[in-house]
Parts: C-alpha cells; sequence; structure tokens
C-alpha cells in the first residue's frame, strides 16, 4: 500500500531579533512553546505522535537531545519519540523531508518537523588549548598530574569562544562570502534594496490580512514579527552603510538577515491517516533534493540549490512554469538574486552537472508572503516556517498547484522540496 | 470579619523588613498578629526575573507563570507582616512546614496582578504556635491563585489544645530522578526569588539556627518538584506541600513521582528514597467559570 505524505499545517512563535523580546528564552523554551501552540491547534494533547524531528544551528552541549526534551516539556504524549537533525540553515526544511519519507515508507502515520535557533542564548565554549587541558586534568590519576595539567593554563586560553557563523575551511564569514557572490554575479545594490523591501512589503500585507492568524502563536508577548518594518522603503533601505564587501560593497544590514530568535514547527500526516481523524491536509510533499557546492575550492556558497533545484525538476520532469509559487530564503537578497541569474544561466547549470539552465522566473510568484529578510532567520526555523505557509499559499489556489522551496545553507549545501496542493 | 487594607505602593524591601523582623518582641501578654491585609495593586511582572526564576528551578519559560512564582511575588508582603510591631510572631525561629496553594486558572506573565496578604488562625502546636499566612492574587478583581503558607513560631504559647497536625505517610521508594544540589543554590535562589535569609547562605547563620550547613529554601525544592511534573499537571490544580525535613546544602536528592487517581503525588527525599524531605499531592481543580 502507498502512502502520501501531506502537510496538514503549522505553528511557529513570531521571531524576534536577538537580543530583544526573546533574550530571556532558550532553543528549549522557544521550541516547547511552538510546539504546544500546534499541539493546541491540532488537538493533539495527549496524543503519541510518530517522531518529532528537529534541531537547532546554534546549540549548547547540554541539548544533545533538545527536541525530545522540548516533547517531554509540551503537552504531547511523554511517549513521543523524537530526534535532533541538524543542517544549518536547511535544518527543519532537512526535517519535514525526513518526517515525510518515514510517512511514505509507511514507518509513522504522522510527524512534526521543527527548528530552532536563538542568537540570543548561543553558546559560549572554553578556547580549544584550555578544553584541552580541563579534560586532561579530569582523566589525570592523581593530584599531581591533575595540577600539572592545570598548571599548563596560560591567560590567552581564558578567552571564550563565542560561536560564529564562519565557514570552518575558508574562514569566512557567510556575509563575506556572499559578498563574493554578489560581486561576481554583478548584483546591484538597487537590486537588492528593491527584493528587500518587497520582502517588508509583502510580509506586512500578509499580517495585515490575518494569513499568519492560522500559523503563528504569540509568545512573550510579541503577537507579530519584531523584525518587520512594514514602512520600510528602497529609498530608506538605499540610505543604509555597506555591511559586507568593503567600503564599496552592495550589502547592507537592510539587504541581509538579522540574527534572530525563533521557532517553527510543521504538522505532516500520512493523507489517508489525516482524513480518518478529520484533518484536512494542505499540501503533499512531491519530493525534495539536497545538493552541495565545493566552496572550499571557490565555488559559491550559497548556490547549491541551483543544482539541487534542477536536478529534482529534471526527475519529477517539471519545468520553472510548472510552479505556481517559488519560496527563495532570503538568506541576503543577493542570494536570491544570484540564484534567479543562476536559473537563467546556461553555463553555471551546466557547470553544475545540469542538462540546461533552469529558466526564468516571473517574480511575481516569488516569496508572496515575505521571506527572511523580513520575518527574520532563526536558522534552523527557517524550513519550518516556509513548509506550512507554502502549503496554506498553495490551498488556496487550488488542487494541483505547486510550489517550490529553495533553501541555502552553510557548508554549502542547498535543500529543496516541491510541494502540490491537496 | 471585614480586615483594614494597607495598599503598598510597590513590594517592600526585604533586607530592612527582614531585620526588623528578627528583633525579639515583648514575651508580656497574649500572642499577637497584625489583622490588617497588606495589599500591592497592578503588580506589573518582570519577564526578566521570572525567566531567572524559571531557569533555577526547571521550570520551562511559558507565556503562563508557574504558581510557585505567585508565591516569591507574594513572599515580601509575608515578611512585611511579619516584620510588623503588632506581631508577635518573629520570623526568627518561624519555620515553614506547609503550603498550599491553588491556581484557579492559568496566569499570564503579561497580566498585571493585585498582592493580597494577611495573617490568621494563630493556634497552639506542641513546639510552638502554628500561623498561616494568606494570600490571594487577583486580576481585574477575580481571584485567579490562592495560597496559604503555614509557619510554626518556636517558643511561642498559645492558650488551648494543640492541634494535632496530620503527618503525611511517606512509603519509601527508589528515587526515579536524582538532583544534585550545588552549595551556592541557596544564593542563587536568593537572587531570584528576594528572601534574604542568611540561613540559606551562610554557614554561621546556619549553625545558629542549629545546621550544620547553610538549608536550600523549601519554595525552591516545592517549585523543583513541580516543574518535573510540570507538563503532566491540568490547567488548574491544588497542590499542597509538606516541608518535612530541611535539605543541607550541598546535598544529593531523589524525587519519586507518581499519577493518583485525581492528580499526582511526588516527595523529594533523601538519595534512598527513604527520608522525605517534602511531600507533594496535586489534585486538578474547576476553573473559574
Amino acid at each position: 500500500m502507498s502512502h502520501e505524505a501531506v502537510i496538514v499545517g503549522g505553528n511557529r512563535i513570531p521571531f524576534a531579533k536577538a537580543g530583544g523580546r526573546y533574550a530571556e528564552a532558550s532553543n528549549h523554551d522557544m521550541l516547547t512553546a511552538a510546539l504546544d501552540g500546534l499541539i493546541a491547534r491540532f488537538g493533539l494533547s495527549g496524543q503519541r505522535v510518530g517522531e518529532v524531528a528537529g534541531g537547532a544551528v546554534l546549540k549548547h552541549a547540554r541539548d544533545f537531545n533538545l527536541t525530545r526534551e522540548a516533547v517531554l516539556s509540551s503537552a504531547l504524549s511523554p511517549d513521543t519519540p523524537a530526534c535532533d537533525l541538524q543542517q544549518a540553515c536547511g535544518t527543519s526544511l532537512e526535517a519535514t523531508v525526513y518526517i515525510a519519507n518515514k510517512i511514505r515508507l509507511g514507518q509513522i502515520d504522522s510527524g512534526i518537523a521543527a527548528g530552532v535557533d536563538s542568537a540570543s542564548d548561543a553558546p559560549i565554549a572554553v578556547s580549544d588549548p584550555l578544553r584541552r587541558i580541563l579534560l586532561k586534568a579530569s582523566a589525570a590519576r592523581s593530584t599531581k598530574d591533575r595540577v600539572a595539567a592545570l598548571a599548563r593554563i596560560r591567560p590567552s586560553h581564558l578567552a571564550p569562544a563565542a560561536p560564529s557563523v564562519r565557514e570552518p575551511r575558508t574562514g569566512l564569514s557567510m556575509g563575506e562570502h556572499q559578498a563574493l557572490t554578489t560581486k561576481s554575479w554583478g548584483i546591484s545594490r538597487e537590486d537588492q534594496d528593491a527584493l528587500a523591501a518587497a520582502s517588508h512589503g509583502n510580509l506586512a500585507a500578509a499580517w495585515d490580512e490575518g494569513f499568519f492568524d492560522d500559523l503563528v502563536t504569540p509568545y512573550q508577548g510579541v503577537t507579530k514579527d519584531a523584525l518587520l518594518r512594514p514602512d520600510t522603503s528602497i529609498e530608506k533601505l538605499a540610505a543604509l552603510k555597506a555591511a559586507f564587501g568593503g567600503p564599496d560593497g552592495t550589502m547592507t544590514a537592510g539587504n541581509s538577515t538579522a540574527l534572530s530568535d525563533g521557532a517553527a514547527t510543521v504538522f505532516l500526516a500520512d493523507a489517508q491517516w489525516a482524513k480518518r481523524h478529520h484533518l484536512s491536509a494542505l499540501a503533499r510533499v512531491v519530493d525534495a533534493e539536497v545538493a552541495a557546492v565545493d566552496h572550499p575550492s571557490g565555488a559559491d556558497l550559497l548556490l547549491a540549490p541551483v543544482a539541487a533545484a534542477g536536478r529534482l525538476m529534471a526527475r519529477q520532469g517539471l519545468s520553472l512554469d510548472d510552479f505556481d509559487l517559488v519560496e527563495i530564503h532570503e538568506a541576503f537578497a543577493s542570494t536570491v538574486l544570484a540564484t534567479l541569474a543562476a536559473w537563467e544561466s546556461e553555463d553555471y547549470c551546466r557547470g553544475v552537472g545540469l542538462d540546461g539552465p533552469i529558466g526564468t522566473l516571473d517574480r511575481k510568484r516569488l516569496n508572496v508572503t515575505g521571506s527572511s529578510l523580513a520575518v527574520g532567520h532563526p536558522f534552523a526555523a527557517t524550513g519550518a516556517r516556509i513548509v506550512p505557509t507554502l502549503a496554506k499559499l498553495l490551498h488556496r489556489k487550488g488542487a494541483g498547484s505547486r510550489g517550490l522551496i529553495s533553501v541555502c545553507a552553510a557548508g554549502g549545501l542547498g535543500v529543496v522540496a516541491v510541494l502540490e496542493a491537496v | 470579619m471585614k480586615r483594614d487594607t494597607e495598599v503598598l505602593s510597590r513590594p517592600p524591601r526585604l533586607a530592612p523588613a527582614f531585620a526588623r523582623s528578627l528583633i525579639p518582641r515583648s514575651r508580656g501578654g497574649s500572642p499577637r498578629i497584625p489583622t490588617r491585609s497588606a495589599v500591592i495593586e497592578n503588580l506589573t511582572q518582570d519577564r526578566e526575573r521570572l525567566a531567572a526564576y524559571d531557569r533555577l528551578t526547571g521550570f520551562t519559560l511559558r507565556d503562563d507563570v508557574p504558581p510557585t512564582w505567585l508565591h516569591v511575588l507574594t513572599f515580601p508582603l509575608h515578611i512585611h507582616l511579619l516584620s510588623d510591631p503588632e506581631s508577635s510572631i518573629r520570623l526568627l525561629g518561624a519555620v515553614h512546614v506547609s503550603n498550599r496553594m491553588t491556581l484557579h486558572r492559568p496566569v499570564g506573565a503579561d497580566e498585571r496582578l493585585t498582592l493580597d496578604v494577611h495573617l490568621d488562625a494563630l493556634r497552639p502546636h506542641a513546639r510552638g504556635a502554628l500561623v498561616d499566612l494568606i494570600g490571594q492574587v487577583r486580576v481585574d478583581g477575580e481571584p485567579v491563585w490562592d495560597g496559604v503558607s503555614t509557619y510554626l513560631a518556636q517558643g511561642v504559647s498559645v492558650e488551648g489544645e494543640p492541634h494535632a497536625v496530620e503527618r503525611q505517610l511517606h512509603e519509601p521508594s527508589t528515587p526515579h530522578s536524582l538532583w544534585r544540589l550545588p552549595v551556592g543554590l541557596g544564593r542563587d535562589y536568593r537572587s531570584v526569588s528576594g528572601d534574604p535569609n542568611p540561613i540559606h547562605t551562610s554557614r554561621i547563620a546556619a549553625r545558629v539556627f542549629g545546621f550544620p550547613r547553610p538549608i536550600i529554601h523549601g519554595m525552591w525544592t516545592h517549585a523543583r518538584a513541580l516543574a518535573a511534573i510540570e507538563p503532566r499537571l491540568p490547567p488548574t490544580y491544588t497542590v499542597d506541600v509538606a516541608f518535612t525535613k530541611p535539605i543541607l546544602l550541598p546535598a544529593t536528592v531523589g524525587l519519586t513521582s507518581t499519577p493518583t487517581a485525581t492528580g499526582h503525588a511526588a516527595a523529594v527525599t533523601d538519595r534512598t528514597g527513604t527520608k522525605p524531605h517534602l511531600l507533594m499531592s496535586v489534585v486538578g481543580e474547576p476553573p473559574n467559570k
């Protein structure tokens, strides 16, 4: 018997700027809040769900079982299993794929994919030399050995190691990587600012329309995405100074995502199971693909989703025109613009092994309710923000409407997925 | 009885009130307690302090607050009344023996609260006198939380036959959780609760009261035990605890908890599960209409 994985709905807490209203909340707190909102929305209190898969990018060592611990704090049955899964900014889209695949294999009837990140409550580690000395001291068998080990601590070892978004192999931050891409693809400042302004405008309109009423629950007194600036404009964005790419750079704080806090969840189920439980489905998960690029050798760090999208569309026999809506995660405005340019580029597409260009996207179909520039981007939560949003948008367009999700991630990774309204 | 009400504009500072409450009272005449109630109106809750309280006691930071947090908010009024010259009950030597609180409906962290505390039911006990500190939290006039903290004032004598205090029985059972309480826990809890009693932080002060080491606040243990079963709690409930034996810091203690027909029962014990430090029972209540 074949199984179909459908998206029943989702829930997230509003996203907030790092150091803002969620500054005191941990990943555990936020993930529990997002789960409890989902549980309340779909009457899952006390129920055993097949599995909850989720994760965080910035994670404390004590949170090795973050998702399971959040399940235990939530209103779900404590018999609900969970696993932590992490793929940088692709985390909760990958978690969605994982849950959908288990449903399609008949291993579970229902599941929740989730992601959370707090840039406010980020772990600060001791320096690597200090860590090694402490480990040696704790393994020492005698006091003398312990003292000898500890005596090797130097003042320079005591500087804490804050988490960074630097690529381990290149030493460049994500913004610095994207600045290289922005330059080599010739992405203009005007286009970036226009995309950022559109993101804010679209998100503001969606909030005004009440679109998020059944996708978001308030937390800590925050009722709406706190980074949203409904009154921003291309003119205001044009006044900002460059943040990446040197003084002549085109990437600013306005057209780059801010460090954010937040959590998001997606409720997936077997189509038949959902029907039996009187849950209406929004969209089915058609297929997904992950790709990677060799950024240590100079490839554009955040363009890995291009190859993933091309391979996925080829496998499904779909062209860009078959998609009613497209969601491209706005790590930076220039990431989206470089992705669109790469889709049109015969050379780039052939270079990553595709048969030809993916095509030109009608921008009216792109990120129609805003994306990460306006909503914020708690790394691991972004996929689980996009999936229910797109599923709901497609459902409103009618059965058979198709949507594409493209999420870039650190490590030169890219995750894409196709949803189809039911 | 209609009580006089003293409305305080903000929570009294605890250290001076606490110091006053230590001053011995004259022993002459029959023991007295203040008859008025102390009230704070429209208190805004401090979310940052709430988050620190949750972290220390094991609660998840939610939009609804733990009922033990509401007790913490009323606590300055307890000290205020006990430090009153009218009171012949001295905080010095008073032992928190039991506590009961009822959550009538979930209380949000953004709600403004009216806190109302008075003393009542001074009654004889074999080792002194028992007195109840009765607290209520209201939102827009609606009672949302009621609390009764019962203290034993040692060395105070009240006329009459000592009331037999019902001793809760503890069935020894191997703990399914062990908590390691660090020596500085009393200091950490002082910073979130405001309770300045040095018996929880100072070895010298603890010795004065006959304990070899500082003891953790009973209300920390209460909160930690409630946090352990938080996700299984009904939305509205009454929780009763008996503080049977202080926990000397540092300590490793055990928790056992079991669902009951009406709610939950839990015990914080020594690590073997035989000697209870705290016995707790939770019974579901119908919510406010």
